[in-house]
């Protein structure tokens, strides 16, 4: 089952509103987005870019991004905030490559953050993402390292090469650590 | 070669959404991703997924110029405060009226702003189901769903342009209800210039999964000029 497929919770209705006026050309649809998601969408974008001049840049082009393809969005193919965050994790991505600023730079693992967040956006306490049983018993299933190797490529930004280095191990120990947990989510799901 | 494989296309989906695809083959999978309905599906089916790994991200609040700067780059105007908006208001109301008529004047002159190409499509009663506009300078197409007839739980229609000697290209799943907008990409903007027809068809929900029309081709219609 994808979790694309559950119910649309009360934020993901909101969203899907304003998305659909955004691309009726409604500026005022724009703002309100803002003020709804840019805090975890420039989180993403500073969690991956780790300076922030580059970050604020990034979210410039993510909600001119958004402003422009808010008619391609279709919430029969999925949740509103998946599309926002990753077209927010893809420009930060494509900012690495362009800056030549690879997060090899950091020299410590980044701490694994607590799971109750605590937002200060609308919508209450990490409103922005909706519960999914399903998805946290099949991340339940991964190995510690192997969702630890997945943790630091999603929301860090880091390539394989990274990861070796912040964990400290062979690259293709890593490689094969993230082939198995994607393989291994996948099973889970659509078991 | 693009593999035709569907475990090898959702390993490669699941990369390129984890991010530790890179460089050229980044570059290659979201050009694919853009022409394929089945490499972006499991592309959104792996955004979905892995949304969930960033559950420990601790918003953080913007810095305030950063809102400005957007608009700006989009030219926006966005409604003020009402005290601000009364105290403006004959000014406004001036410049509008001043605005509007050179708006008028330069539309009629430059026509710039007015679609390039248009579609009716319509019910063999006559009745129009859908509108489309396609305005050349914002490569963007615009459909208005006007008397849509029922269609069957869990499908959707989908809108092809019909390039002379190609395969159709899907323009997108069809609004069932008000207007939609969607900047094209540069394949559909390619196959509309060779396209005098468009076409509709019946599909599983949320577009054809093979990138080709899969369910029965229900209306053609011809692509013009605007009159």
């Amino acid at each position: 089952m994808n979790p694309a497929e559950e119910r649309p919770t009360e934020f993901d209705e909101k969203l899907q509103g304003l998305l659909g006026r955004c691309a009726a050309a409604d500026a005022d649809a724009l703002q309100r987005l803002y003020v709804l998601v840019s805090p975890i969408l420039f989180a993403c974008v500073t969690r991956i870019l780790r300076r922030r001049a580059l970050a604020e840049e990034a979210l410039q082009d993510v909600f001119i991004s958004i402003w422009q393809q808010a008619g391609q969005f279709s919430a029969m193919r999925g949740r509103p905030m998946a599309w926002m965050m990753s077209i927010a994790r893809y420009r930060a991505i494509d900012l690495l490559r362009r800056e030549r600023y690879a997060p090899t730079l950091v020299a410590e693992l980044p701490e694994r953050r607590s799971i109750d967040v605590q937002s200060e956006s609308e919508g209450g306490s990490a409103a922005w993402l909706p519960s999914s049983e399903l998805m946290e018993r099949c991340l339940a299933l991964l190995s510690d390292m192997q969702a630890r190797c997945l943790e630091l490529a999603f929301v860090d930004g880091s390539s394989h090469e990274d990861i070796a280095r912040l964990v400290g191990s062979p690259l293709g120990t890593v490689k094969s650590w993230i082939r198995r947990g994607l393989r291994s989510l996948r099973q889970c799901l659509e078991s | 070669m693009k593999p035709d494989n569907p475990e090898i296309i959702d390993r490669l989906a699941s990369e390129y959404v984890l991010g530790t695809m890179r460089g050229p083959a980044r570059r290659r999978f979201e050009r694919w991703r853009a022409s394929t309905p089945l490499v972006d599906q499991r592309c959104r089916f792996w955004e979905e997924c892995l949304m969930r790994l960033a559950k420990g991200l601790t918003p953080v609040q913007p810095p305030a110029h950063v809102w400005p700067a957007i608009q700006r780059r989009l030219k926006l105007t966005t409604h003020r405060p009402a005290l601000r908006r009364m105290r403006s208001f004959a000014l406004a109301a001036s410049i509008v009226l001043v605005a509007g008529l050179a708006g008028l004047l330069y539309w009629r002159s430059h026509q710039t702003v007015r679609a390039t190409l248009v579609s009716t499509i319509s019910a063999k009663s006559g009745e129009h189901i859908w509108e489309l506009e396609v305005f050349g300078n914002a490569d963007r197409l615009v459909v208005h769903a006007a008397r849509l007839p029922a269609r069957p739980a869990g499908r959707d229609y989908e809108l092809w342009a019909l390039p002379k000697g190609g395969a159709p290209v899907s323009l997108g799943v069809l609004p069932s209800e008000g207007a939609s907008s969607r900047i094209l990409t540069p394949i559909q903007k390619r196959a509309l210039a060779i396209s005098s027809q468009v076409a509709v068809s019946i599909e599983p929900h949320g577009g054809s999964p093979t990138g080709q029309p899969t369910g029965d081709v229900l209306y053609v219609a011809p692509l013009r000029a605007p009159s």
